[in-house]
């Protein structure tokens, strides 16, 4: 009855907080460029002049985006947790959100870098 | 420890039932907006990366002007307040826990409250003109 998949215990915790605080930044930088901005409409030349302007984007993107994918599954693993999966059920949704956030990130690398070397 | 598993939903009718405090609708809320960031991660993706999908600028400005019409600047106000409760939460929850401020945690969870109101007054100020745009 009280046997369950392993949480992750202390390690999850921690890394939902560590990466919490990156992404409290990275999303504020985040908004403040692309949402909360006066200059508010976004096209191609807009966005990549933008990436061009600075190589300090890419080194942003390289690292916002496994920090968020990293987040946003930890956290649903989190949220999964609660309705307390059996076993074999947990262990296969976690194999699952590993593969699914990994294939991400890789997708999330291919985009930003067609985006910052175009016209570069 | 529950007797029987509360159903997805009524689980959160549960807790709230059980426990009505600040700190219980800021989990609620805290997890609403949390599913909500990690579903809106997925089309996010998918529009940034038309580029990268289709290698054609006219296909990203085609996706990008159709996530600007009215009606997605309208949803991208609750976009920004799921991302402004979120973060200003998850912030009040980690100063609780890395620095052993759980008795105090009440009123840290107020200030965050109120700079959320100060963010979101803000973005609806600039966000009406983009709302009622053509």
């Amino acid at each position: 009855m009280d046997e369950r998949v392993s949480s992750g215990g202390a390690y999850g915790w921690f890394l939902q907080r560590i990466t919490g605080l990156f992404l409290a930044f990275f999303l504020i930088m985040h908004l403040k460029v692309l949402h909360l901005t006066s200059q508010w409409h976004l096209d191609f030349t807009v966005v990549t002049d933008r990436l061009h302007a600075s190589n300090w984007w890419a080194v942003f993107y390289i690292l916002f985006v496994p920090i968020a994918v990293f987040h946003g599954f930890n956290g649903a693993w989190g949220v999964i947790e609660d309705y307390r999966p059996g076993i074999a059920s947990g262990k296969g949704i976690k194999v699952f959100l590993w593969v699914v956030g990994i294939l991400l990130c890789i997708y999330g690398y291919l985009a930003i870098n067609a985006l910052l070397r175009k016209g570069a | 420890m529950y007797d029987k598993k509360p159903g997805i939903i009524g689980h959160y009718f549960h807790e709230i039932n059980r426990n009505p405090n600040t700190g219980t609708w800021s989990w609620f809320l805290h997890r609403i907006a949390g599913v909500v960031l990690f579903l809106y991660l997925f089309p996010h993706f998918l529009v940034t990366g038309s580029y990268f999908l289709t290698g054609s600028t006219e296909k990203f400005n085609a996706w990008t002007n159709f996530v600007q019409t009215p009606v997605f600047h309208f949803l991208e106000i609750f976009l920004i307040s799921a991302v402004a409760f979120h973060l200003l939460n998850g912030l009040s929850v980690t100063i609780a826990d890395f620095f052993l401020m759980t008795r105090k945690h009440k009123a840290i969870q107020w200030v965050s409250i109120i700079i959320f109101i100060a963010v979101m007054v803000l973005t609806v100020v600039m966000f009406v003109p983009r709302v009622l745009a053509h």
